[in-house]
C-alpha cells in the first residue's frame, strides 16, 4: 500500500508517495483555474512511474494555499454578514489602532464584506450570557429576504458574546436554513472561533464563510475523481497547526487551513528532529523572499491560535485580517536570498524586507535585476559557485553579481573590496535571522542556545552556522533533501482536531463540575471528529488552560491533566509558579483569571517514514576542490574543502568546508565539523 | 579596548540595541494591567549611554513616553548624581514635569555596571492604573489632588526593594495590588534590559558605549538635519482653537526652519487653566516634535541626537509649558493637539504634502458605578492624507486603539449598545477625512453612573481641511434624558439613561468636487455620506452619471 501526499502551492504541486521502498516525488505545474487538475495529473503521474493504481493507495494526505490565495486576492463568495444591530462596523474599525507609529500614509484591507451586506439584527446577549432582547422571527424574514434578493453565496453570523452563549446564533442559523434553503452557507461564530475579543471573532466566521463555498467545492471534486480513479482510502487534509483532519471538517472550517502548506514544512523539521534524537530545534527555513522560524520542542512545534492572512501594509504585524485559528507559530521574517541589500538614508546598511524574489531575481541572473541581493553577496565572496547553481537550472553571471555589490554597498559605504561588502550583507542577514530567532525565542520563555538548528529552503544550510554561532547553538541539522519538504511534512503528521472552550472567569469562581461537563462534551465532539479515521484507541487528549491575573492581557498556557475538578482547583499555584519562573515575580491578592481551555483529540502513533528520501544522483560532476571564500573576521579569504554531499559518510570532516548539491549549498565553517548520519541527514557540531 | 567595529559590526550593534528595548516594552506590555495600557503600548523603554544620552528606544509606545523619557534620564541623575548609585539600585519617580507630564506615569531608571563603572542606563515608563487623589478627571485645581508624586528616589537600593515606597504608592492607591505589580514590571523589565546589553556588550567585547554612541548620534544628527532640510527655510505661523475646560483655549505656535534644525515657540498660547487639562513643556515637547519628525523624518530612530535637532520652547506658565502646581491629569487633551498645530506650520513650508487635521485627543471614557471605574477610549476620525482617505475612528497622534466591547463588559457592568461610524463626520475632499463614531452606553443594573468629560475636545469646532478640504465634524456628547455635555466636568448618568457619544471626524483634503465618482458612489452605497452630503458637498448628481 502506498500513502500519498499533495502539495499544492502559488507555483508548482508536489505530489509525494511513500512505499515501502522509499519515497518517490513528483513536481507538476500548478493549474490555477482547478487546482486538482494539476493534483490528480500529478498523482497519476507518480501511480504510472511506481506501476501501481489507485487502488494501491491507502490514504491521500493534502495541503493547499488556496483559501489563503481566496483570501489574499479577494476570489471568495458574496458574503453577508449578520451582527448585532448597532455594530455593523466592528469589521471596519478593527482595532482602532495604527500599528505603526510614525507612517502616516497607511492603508487597512478592505473588510470581506462590504458595509451595504454587514447587517445588523436586534438581538442582545451580556457578558454573562444572559439575554437581554431576543432575535424577532419577523425581522429575521426579512433579512432573509434581502439576502435572497441580493444572491449572497455565504453568510457568517457573529452576535456579542456568542462565544458565551450562542442560542441566538443557532437560532437565527437554523432559521435562516429553513427560509434559505440548503445550498446557501451559513456560518457561526461560536462554531468557527469560539472565544472572547468580538473583531477577531467576527474576523474569523467572516473569512471561513468566504472561503467555505470555493473550498467545499474544491474539496468535493477532488474526493470525487479520486473515488472515480478507483481510490477508496482516506483522503485527509493538512491544518495550520501541523494535524490532519476529515474533508468534512476541512471544508466545514477551511479556515483552518490556512497555515497548512507551511506547517506541512515545520512537521517535517519536526520529523527529523526526532529522526535524530533533537529534543528542543529551532527550525529555520530560508526561502527566495523571506525566512521563517519555529520553535519545536520533543519534536512537537509551537502553535498558537491567532494568524493574520493578506497583509494590506509592507507585511506589517497588525495590517492583515486576523484569524483565530489554531496554527503553527512561524515568525516570518524579510530576508531570503532574493532580499535587497541598500544604504538608508542614515548611511546604514539595510538587507531586505524589499526583494528581488525569482523574477527578476538577484542581479547575477542577469534577468534584469539589477539591485544587489543577499544571493549575490554570496556569489561574490564564492559560497555559491556559479556553476551547478540550483541544479544547474540557472546560469549566474559573477561578474553582475560583483558589480552590484560594489555599486550599490561598497562605494556608499567606502569599503575596501566587493567582497567585504558582500560580507557586510550577509553578516547583517545572518544577524536579522539570528536576532528574530533570539527576540521569538525569548517571548516563549526559551533559552535558544539550548536548542539544536534545523534548516531547510535554499538559502538555510548556507547561513547556518554562522546563524548559529551568534545564537550560542552548538548543534546544526541539514535534512536530506528537503526540495519537498511540505509534501513530506503532511506524511509525517497526526491526525487531530482541537477546539477552545471560553471561559473568562476568576478560578475561584468557576463552577467546576459545569466546567468539567463542558469540556467532557468538547472532547466527544473532537473525538468524533478524528475517530473517523483514526480507532479509538490510537487516540489521545490534551487539554491545555489559559490563565492570567485578573486585569492583565497576556496569558500563560499550562497543560492541564485532566478533564476533573480536582485537575483544575490545581491551576492557582501551577500559574503562580509559571509566572514567577517568566516574569520573575507573583501578585499576591489578585484574581487568577481562567481565561479559555483548549481540548485537542489526536492520533496517538506517528507514522514513522518507511525508508530515507531517495537521493538524486548529483548532475554536476564536482570534484573534491578547494574554493577561496572571503572571511569577514580574517578580512581575507580562506580556502574552504568543496565536498560534494552524496559522498560524504558518517566520518566527521572539519571545516572550512562546502557541502554542495543540487538544491543548496552547506557551509561549514571554520571551528565546525560536520558528518552524515543514518538517515541521509547532515550533523554539524562546533568543535569543543 | 578591542580594535575598532568596523561599520558592518556598529549597524549591527545598532540594531541589536533597539532590540533590546523592544524586548523590555514588551515584557512591560504583557504585564501591565490597565487594558489601555495593554491595548495600546501606553509605555516605553530606552536605552542610554553613560552620560544618560538615549541611544535607542523600543518603536512601541506612544509619543508621550518615548520623548519624554528621552530627556528624563538626565533630568533624574540631576537628582541622585550616578557617583552616588550602586549596582542594583534603581531610581523612580512619577513627576509630572520629570516623567511623561501627569503623575499616572512612572518612569524606572537601572543603571548598569560593568565592574564598578557604569555603562549605561535602562529606562522604562508605564501608565500605572490610579495613584490616588481624583483619579481619573480634570477637577484636581492643582497637581496636589491628582494622587501621590513620588520624587526622585531608589526604587531599589543595591539589591533591597524599597518597600517603604512601595507601601506608600499601594496606600494611596484604588487598586493597590495592580499598582505594585505595575511598578515591580517596570523594574524587571530594566534588569532584563541590562542582562541583554552587558551580553551584547560581552559578545562585541565592548568596556563602554562610547564608540558605539558615536556612531548612532553622528548617523542620527546628519540623518535628521537632510530629512528637516526637506522643509523651506523660514517662519512659519500657526494657530488652533480648543474647546477648553469651559472657555475656549489659544494655541500658537511659530516655526522657525533654519539650517537643518526646527525650532518652535509656543508663546501666544493661552496661560495655564486651574483645572487638570494642562501640559507641562516636556510632554508638550514630546507631541510637537513627534509631530514634525512623522511628516518629515518617520524613518529616523528615536536617540538623543535626531530628537536634538527639533527644539521646543515656551514662556512659562502657559497651557503648554504649566508650571507645578497646575493640575495635568488630562494633559493629553492639548499634548495631543499639537501635532496638528506643527503640521499646520509645515503646511506652509510644504502645501499639499500634509494630512488635514485629525480628531486630536484621545476621548478617555471614564465611567464609574458602585464598585467600578470603567476606563475605555471613545476615538474619532483621522485627517484625510494627500492622496488617501483619513483612516475612520483611528487616533492620531496617538497610538491607542478601543478595549474590544466584549472585554470592556466582562470587565464593567456596562452595556454598549452600538458602536458604529458617525456617517457625514468625516471632512468632506478629494481625500475624505476618517469618520467618527456614535457609541451609545447604559448601566447594566439601575444604577447611576458618574462620567468624566476630561478628555472630550473638539465638541465646537471640527479638524480643519487642508487644500479646500472641509472641516471634519465636531463631536457631540449627551445623555438621553436632554442633558449635553459642554464643558470637561463631571456628569450624573441617572438609572435607565444612557450616554450616546459622536466623536469627531478628520478634515478633508483637497476640493470635494474633485473627489472620484468612484469613491462618491462607494461612499454613497456604503451609508458613509448621506445623499444630502453628495449633493450638496460633493456636487454628485443622482440622474446624471449612473448609466443603466
Amino acid at each position: 500500500m502506498l500513502r500519498v501526499a499533495i502539495d499544492i502551492g502559488g507555483t508548482f504541486t508536489d505530489v509525494v508517495a511513500e512505499t515501502p521502498e522509499g519515497m518517490r516525488s513528483v513536481k507538476v505545474l500548478t493549474s490555477a483555474d482547478a487546482p486538482e487538475r494539476a493534483a490528480l495529473d500529478g498523482v497519476a503521474r507518480l501511480l504510472a512511474q511506481l506501476d501501481k493504481t489507485h487502488a494501491d493507495i491507502s490514504d491521500i494526505v493534502h495541503g493547499t494555499t488556496l483559501a489563503t490565495n481566496a483570501l489574499i486576492e479577494r476570489r471568495g463568495a458574496k458574503t453577508a454578514f449578520i451582527t448585532t444591530h448597532g455594530f455593523r462596523d466592528v469589521l471596519a474599525m478593527r482595532t482602532e489602532k495604527r500599528f505603526d507609529q510614525y507612517a502616516l500614509n497607511i492603508t487597512l484591507p478592505a473588510p470581506l464584506v462590504p458595509r451595504p451586506l454587514r447587517l445588523g439584527l436586534r438581538e442582545r446577549v451580556l457578558a454573562d450570557g444572559a439575554v437581554l432582547i431576543a432575535p424577532d422571527e419577523r425581522e429575521i424574514e426579512t433579512l432573509a429576504a434581502l439576502l435572497r434578493a441580493e444572491q449572497v453565496e455565504a453568510i457568517a453570523i457573529g452576535f456579542l458574546h456568542a462565544y458565551k452563549n450562542s442560542t441566538h446564533e443557532n437560532m437565527v442559523a437554523a432559521r435562516l436554513r429553513q427560509l434559505l434553503g440548503n445550498d446557501i452557507t451559513i456560518c457561526q461564530s461560536a462554531e468557527v472561533a469560539g472565544e472572547i475579543r468580538e473583531y477577531d471573532r467576527f474576523s474569523t466566521v467572516c473569512a471561513n464563510a468566504y472561503v467555505r463555498p470555493l473550498m467545499s467545492r474544491y474539496i468535493g471534486h477532488l474526493q470525487d475523481k479520486l473515488r472515480e480513479a478507483g481510490f477508496s482510502g482516506a483522503l485527509l487534509m493538512m491544518l495550520s497547526d501541523g494535524a490532519l483532519t476529515t474533508v468534512e471538517q476541512a471544508a466545514r472550517f477551511p479556515v483552518r487551513l490556512i497555515e497548512g502548506g507551511p506547517a506541512g514544512g515545520v512537521a517535517l523539521a519536526a520529523h527529523v528532529a526526532r529522526e535524530v534524537g533533537s529534543d528542543r530545534t529551532l527550525s529555520l527555513d530560508i526561502g527566495g523572499t523571506t525566512a521563517k522560524i519555529c520553535f519545536i520542542e520533543k519534536g512537537t512545534p509551537k502553535t498558537s491560535r491567532r494568524f493574520e492572512v493578506a497583509r494590506a501594509w509592507r507585511d506589517v504585524k497588525g495590517s492583515g485580517l486576523p484569524v483565530k485559528i489554531p496554527t503553527v507559530e512561524l515568525v516570518e521574517i524579510g530576508a531570503g536570498g532574493g532580499s535587497i541589500a541598500a544604504v538608508d538614508r542614515l548611511g546604514r546598511l539595510q538587507v531586505g524586507p524589499q526583494s528581488a524574489g525569482s523574477e527578476p531575481g538577484p542581479a547575477a541572473y542577469g534577468r534584469g535585476g539589477t539591485q544587489a541581493t543577499i544571493t549575490d553577496a554570496h556569489i561574490t565572496i564564492g559560497t555559491i559557485a556559479a556553476e551547478g547553481f540550483a541544479g544547474g537550472m540557472i546560469a549566474l553571471d559573477p561578474a553582475l553579481a560583483s558589480k552590484a555589490v560594489a555599486r550599490d554597498i561598497q562605494t556608499p559605504l567606502q569599503l575596501e573590496d566587493p567582497a567585504s561588502a558582500a560580507a557586510g550583507i550577509i553578516e547583517l542577514a545572518d544577524e536579522t535571522m539570528a536576532n528574530a530567532a533570539r527576540v521569538h525565542g525569548i517571548e516563549l520563555g526559551l533559552d535558544v542556545a539550548g536548542f539544536d538548528l534545523l534548516v531547510s529552503g535554499g538559502g538555510g544550510a548556507v547561513h547556518a552556522t554562522r546563524i548559529a554561532e551568534k545564537l550560542g547553538i552548538r548543534r546544526v541539522i541539514v535534512p536530506q533533501d528537503a526540495g519537498v519538504g511540505s509534501a513530506v511534512g503532511f506524511l509525517r503528521s497526526p491526525v487531530a482536531f482541537e477546539t477552545v472552550v471560553s471561559v473568562v472567569e476568576p478560578l475561584s469562581e468557576v463552577d467546576a463540575t459545569a466546567l468539567v461537563d463542558r469540556l467532557r462534551r468538547v472532547m466527544a465532539e473532537v473525538t468524533t471528529v478524528v475517530e473517523t479515521v483514526v480507532p479509538a484507541q490510537n487516540i489521545t487528549h490534551r487539554l491545555t488552560a489559559e490563565l492570567r491575573y485578573k486585569g492583565q492581557g497576556y496569558e500563560l498556557s499550562l497543560p492541564l491533566d485532566a478533564a476533573s475538578a480536582d485537575a483544575i482547583a490545581g491551576l492557582a499555584a501551577r500559574f503562580e509558579e509559571e509566572y514567577e519562573q517568566q516574569i520573575g515575580f507573583t501578585l499576591k491578592d489578585i484574581a487568577i483569571e481562567l481565561i479559555s481551555l483548549s481540548v485537542t483529540a489526536r492520533e496517538k502513533r506517528l507514522r514513522t517514514a518507511a525508508r530515507p528520501l531517495e537521493v538524486q544522483p548529483c548532475q554536476a560532476k564536482a570534484q573534491p576542490h578547494i574554493r577561496a571564500i572571503f572571511e569577514r573576521s580574517a578580512a581575507n579569504p580562506l580556502p574552504f574543502k568543496v565536498i560534494p554531499r552524496e559522498s560524504l559518510n558518517g566520518q566527521a570532516m572539519s571545516g572550512p568546508a562546502i557541502i554542495s548539491e543540487a538544491q543548496t549549498t552547506t557551509v561549514v565553517r571554520p571551528g565546525w565539523h560536520a558528518r552524515r548520519g543514518d538517515q541521509g541527514h547532515l550533523v554539524l557540531e562546533r568543535n569543543r | 579596548m578591542s580594535a575598532p567595529l568596523d561599520i558592518v559590526a556598529q549597524n549591527v550593534l545598532w540594531n541589536r540595541l533597539i532590540s533590546v528595548c523592544e524586548e523590555q516594552a514588551n515584557a512591560l506590555m504583557r504585564a501591565a494591567f490597565g487594558a489601555i495600557v495593554r491595548e495600546a503600548g501606553d509605555l516605553s523603554a530606552g536605552v542610554f549611554n553613560a552620560d544618560g544620552q538615549m541611544l535607542a528606544q523600543a518603536v512601541t509606545g506612544t509619543p508621550g513616553h518615548v520623548n519624554t523619557m528621552a530627556a528624563s534620564v538626565r533630568a533624574m541623575l540631576d537628582f541622585i548624581p550616578p557617583q552616588d548609585l550602586s549596582p542594583g539600585d534603581a531610581l523612580v519617580t512619577n513627576d509630572p514635569w520629570l516623567g511623561a507630564g501627569h503623575v499616572f506615569d512612572f518612569v524606572v531608571v537601572t543603571p548598569v555596571f560593568m565592574g564598578a563603572q557604569i555603562v549605561g542606563y535602562l529606562a522604562s515608563t508605564s501608565h500605572i492604573v490610579d495613584v490616588g487623589g481624583r483619579g481619573w478627571s480634570a477637577e484636581g485645581r492643582s497637581v496636589f489632588e491628582e494622587g501621590v508624586t513620588i520624587p526622585v528616589m531608589r526604587l531599589r537600593r543595591q539589591s533591597a526593594l524599597n518597600e517603604d515606597l512601595l507601601r506608600i504608592v499601594t496606600t494611596n492607591s484604588r487598586v493597590p495590588h495592580e499598582a505594585r505589580g505595575d511598578i515591580l514590571s517596570l523594574l524587571t523589565c530594566n534588569d532584563t534590559g541590562a542582562t541583554r546589553l552587558l551580553d551584547l556588550m560581552a559578545e562585541y567585547d565592548l568596556g563602554d558605549l562610547n564608540a558605539i554612541s558615536d556612531f548612532i548620534f553622528d548617523r542620527s544628527r546628519a540623518g535628521t538635519r537632510r530629512a528637516l532640510m526637506r522643509a523651506p527655510e523660514g517662519v512659519y505661523e500657526s494657530a488652533l482653537r480648543l474647546d477648553g475646560y469651559d472657555t475656549p483655549i489659544e494655541l500658537r505656535a511659530s516655526m522657525r526652519v533654519h539650517k537643518g534644525r526646527i525650532e518652535v515657540d509656543l508663546a501666544g498660547s493661552s496661560p495655564s487653566v486651574d483645572r487638570g487639562i494642562n501640559c507641562p513643556l516636556n510632554y508638550a515637547t514630546a507631541y510637537a516634535a513627534f509631530g514634525i519628525r512623522a511628516l518629515l523624518a518617520p524613518d529616523i530612530p528615536n536617540n538623543h541626537a535626531s530628537l536634538e535637532a527639533i527644539a521646543i520652547t515656551a514662556p512659562p506658565g502657559l497651557v503648554v509649558s504649566a508650571e507645578r502646581p497646575s493640575p495635568v491629569t488630562a494633559r493629553h487633551v492639548i499634548g495631543q493637539a499639537l501635532p496638528d498645530l506643527m503640521l499646520g506650520c509645515l503646511e506652509q513650508a510644504l502645501p499639499g504634502e500634509v494630512l488635514a487635521e485629525s480628531a486630536g485627543a484621545l476621548w478617555t471614557m471614564s465611567l464609574s458605578g458602585a464598585g467600578f471605574t470603567s476606563l475605555n477610549v471613545a476615538l474619532g476620525g483621522m485627517g484625510a492624507r494627500p492622496g488617501l482617505d483619513g483612516l475612520s475612528t483611528t487616533a492620531f497622534p496617538s497610538g491607542v486603539g478601543a478595549v474590544p466591547v466584549e472585554a470592556a463588559e466582562v470587565a464593567a457592568p456596562l452595556i454598549y449598545h452600538a458602536k458604529e461610524f458617525a456617517p457625514d463626520t468625516g471632512g468632506a475632499g478629494q481625500y475624505r477625512g476618517g469618520l467618527g463614531q456614535r457609541i451609545e452606553i447604559g448601566a447594566r443594573e439601575a444604577q447611576d453612573l458618574s462620567l468624566s468629560a476630561a478628555a472630550f475636545e473638539r465638541l465646537t469646532t471640527g479638524p480643519a481641511g487642508r487644500q479646500g478640504g472641509q472641516a471634519g465634524a465636531a463631536g457631540r456628547v449627551e445623555i438621553t434624558n436632554g442633558t449635553q455635555i459642554t464643558d470637561k466636568g463631571i456628569y450624573e448618568i441617572p438609572a435607565g439613561e444612557r450616554l450616546i457619544l459622536q466623536t469627531p471626524g478628520g478634515g478633508g483634503f483637497g476640493n470635494p468636487a474633485h473627489r472620484d465618482r468612484e469613491a462618491v458612489l462607494r461612499d454613497l452605497s456604503d451609508g458613509l455620506i448621506s445623499e444630502e452630503a453628495a449633493a450638496t458637498l460633493y456636487q454628485h448628481d443622482p440622474n446624471g452619471r449612473t448609466t443603466k
